[in-house]
């Protein structure tokens, strides 16, 4: 394990967890105190969980500076991340959850579904598996499942079990 | 017999047409996702938390539970047929019954796990029928810090003994614990780390991490590390048992349900522990320890699936009785009671007797189900492993939309998945366990509110906790724990 290498990441994990706990030590200022019989307040936990953070924190970034985590197993799948497909993976998530109020649930996870199909497909692709990524049929394909998957999706949850979801008309079918 | 009228009370409701319906449903779900990689029972019910809104409580406690064990069922075919456990609680059916499909009698291998999960299963239920009343008569009288002492147990295992580091577990618990306290106190009505948001008042949802730490990290993580990973499928022969194959499988089968029982009973965390026990003991036992590891042996594949089902029925008594979940699913079924006002506890079995007795018949009628699902119908859940990888995930991606936003009808809450989906990637490739995220996220406003109790009751004073000897004996339980298997640890290695 060279010293820049997975130590860094790990390094950085320590420091995250540290500046978490640091935040919620702020927060917990904010926190009224008053513990009627209970001789503790509301504040009391979130004063223990910042505080354990912190030290956690600062732990880890220890082990990660002395050597590595201990006692750790080895991540599955490769060592570089493939965020190219990440990229892509992402966007879908994220256009969901910007568009599913305005073009309703199952356009938007149609629209999640093809992004998330092209980023898994071309990692692949990457990974050393033959797949064709990105022509106009194979994206016309992913559409279609998406829509398969997602509109009875919807119709059972909307028309059977009456739970409200997002559509683009009020009609309860699309 | 009063045990047996309530019984028997039992078998009406879960046997009306609907409620068989939904064990049907929840049967057939959880084999489905027990079979399908990158999907488990914990993340299936938590996506589906949504329909607590409209279902009524004992059907959809009857489905969850269907879910539930429904997963482990299906899961040891996964791990049989593709060497990828489909579950955590069939790591070892994977090492064994791979071997065992290799060398052409992965049949051999479906059926003694599918024979050995109802067998564990239905005997398990039985413990659960005689065992859970007596333990709730008994829990009535524990008070809060009796309590707040359990749920520190709890903590304790899940975070500090298992898994391989306890900093990491301690990293993870207490981000559990953070995360469940947005939102308001219990107590004094307190908002806390809100932010001035509206929607954050009523807390986190349980399904949005859930879903964000198993569904959608997953999905991320075989983006992003995972390309062009091929699984070669093993082939599929006659789901059949000669008869030496039942000879063998028969002491395993119940040695691993005695083996598995009582694991799932204490708070540690799942059912790793017991299969591998069950495993270790099965090649002990076995005359012929050539076939362990080479051809694969039957009784590794009995014994381990055996205990898993024991252990994950047995995460019942524990959870019903005393409110406190052993495992990520089991933590999910404590937020879908919550959700319908239901604390469970040791007064479950009085006030919501009818619920619990139903839940208690509709295990019996599911193991059987799952036996004709799993066996004879073995070959249709098999073609769910032919569903391309990027197909699978992105489909799991619409299930988590529609888990999450069903919940509370926030777009906010999707972006707010997709983070906690990047901090499920980030702990999965630093070695983090989700378990304690989970447990302490859903238990940690539960043990704070005991522990303030418990003050109010000492009148402030915290050697309440010392002055009961319940509490006391789990205090020296907690400590035991923490301590033991450190002490054996330093003398096995100098």
């Amino acid at each position: 394990m060279n010293r820049f290498g997975p130590s860094l990441g790990q390094g950085l994990v320590g420091i995250g967890v540290f500046v978490v706990g640091a935040v919620m030590a702020a927060g917990a200022f904010m926190i009224p105190s008053e513990a009627g019989y209970a001789g503790v307040g509301p504040n009391f936990l979130p004063w223990l969980v910042s505080v354990m953070l912190m030290i956690c924190g600062a732990w880890v970034l220890w082990e990660a500076r002395t050597g590595g985590y201990r006692n750790i197993e080895q991540p599955s799948g490769s060592e570089r991340g493939y965020w190219h497909g990440f990229a892509w993976v992402s966007a879908g998530l994220l256009a969901n959850a910007a568009l599913i109020t305005t073009i309703g649930f199952i356009l938007s996870c149609a629209l999640c579904f093809v992004l998330a199909v092209r980023g898994l497909r071309s990692a692949d692709a990457q990974g050393g598996q033959a797949t064709s990524t990105g022509t106009v049929g194979q994206i016309v394909k992913d559409l279609c499942i998406g829509f398969a998957i997602a509109a009875p999706v919807y119709w059972m949850f909307t028309k059977l079990l009456a739970i409200n979801l997002p559509g683009l008309t009020s009609s309860g079918w699309i | 017999m009063d045990l047996w009228n309530q019984l028997m009370l039992g078998f009406a409701t879960a046997a009306t047409p609907v409620n068989l319906l939904w064990c049907l449903v929840g049967c057939a779900v959880g084999t489905a996702v027990g079979v399908l990689p990158g999907i488990g029972p914990a993340t299936a019910v938590a996506m589906l938390l949504p329909i607590t809104t409209q279902v009524d409580a004992t059907a959809s406690m009857i489905f969850f539970a269907g879910i539930y064990y429904g997963a482990m069922y299906g899961g040891s075919t996964t791990s049989i047929l593709l060497n990828t456990p489909g579950e955590t609680g069939s790591m070892v059916t994977a090492m064994e019954g791979n071997k065992m499909a290799k060398s052409g009698r992965a049949g051999a291998a479906l059926a003694t796990a599918a024979i050995g999960s109802f067998v564990a299963g239905t005997i398990a239920t039985v413990l659960v029928t005689l065992f859970a009343p007596l333990l709730a008569k008994y829990a009535v009288r524990l008070g809060p810090p009796e309590y707040f002492c359990l749920m520190l147990l709890a903590f304790t295992t899940v975070s500090a003994v298992l898994g391989r580091s306890t900093l990491r577990g301690m990293v993870a618990l207490f981000t559990g614990l953070a995360i469940g306290l947005i939102g308001m106190d219990q107590i004094s009505g307190q908002a806390r780390y809100t932010g001035g948001v509206p929607e954050l008042l009523d807390g986190i949802e349980i399904v949005l991490v859930a879903v964000g730490l198993f569904a959608v990290s997953e999905a991320l993580y075989a983006v992003l590390f995972e390309g062009g990973t091929t699984e070669t499928q093993n082939k599929l022969s006659s789901v059949h048992m000669s008869r030496s194959d039942w000879r063998r499988s028969w002491p395993a089968w119940l040695r691993g349900t005695f083996i598995g029982f009582p694991f799932g009973t204490i708070p540690a965390g799942g059912s790793e522990i017991p299969t591998f026990l069950s495993y270790a003991t099965e090649k002990k036992l076995a005359k012929d320890k050539s076939e362990f590891g080479t051809k694969g042996a039957i009784e590794g594949v009995a014994g381990p699936e055996a205990a898993n089902n024991a252990a994950i029925t047995a995460t019942l008594i524990p959870l019903l009785t005393l409110g406190i979940p052993t495992s990520n699913t089991a933590a999910i079924l404590l937020g879908a009671f919550q959700n319908y006002g239901i604390q469970p506890g040791p007064q479950l079995f009085q006030t919501s007797a009818a619920l619990v007795w139903a839940l208690i018949a509709s295990l019996y009628i599911g193991n059987v189900m799952l036996l004709i699902l799993n066996l004879p119908m073995v070959g249709l859940w098999v073609k769910l492993l032919k569903i391309p990888k990027p197909h699978l995930y992105a489909g799991i991606l619409i299930f988590a939309t529609v888990g999450v936003y069903g919940m509370r009808q926030s777009a906010f809450d999707l972006v707010l998945l997709y983070v906690i989906g990047l901090m499920g990637v980030v702990m999965r490739r630093y070695d983090f366990p989700t378990a304690p995220v989970v447990v302490g996220m859903i238990l940690g406003p539960l043990a704070e509110a005991q522990m303030r109790n418990a003050l109010s009751i000492g009148e402030g004073k915290w050697t309440v906790f010392l002055e009961r000897p319940m509490s006391v004996t789990l205090l020296i339980i907690i400590v035991a724990v923490l301590v033991v298997p450190r002490l054996l640890k330093r003398r096995s290695t100098g």
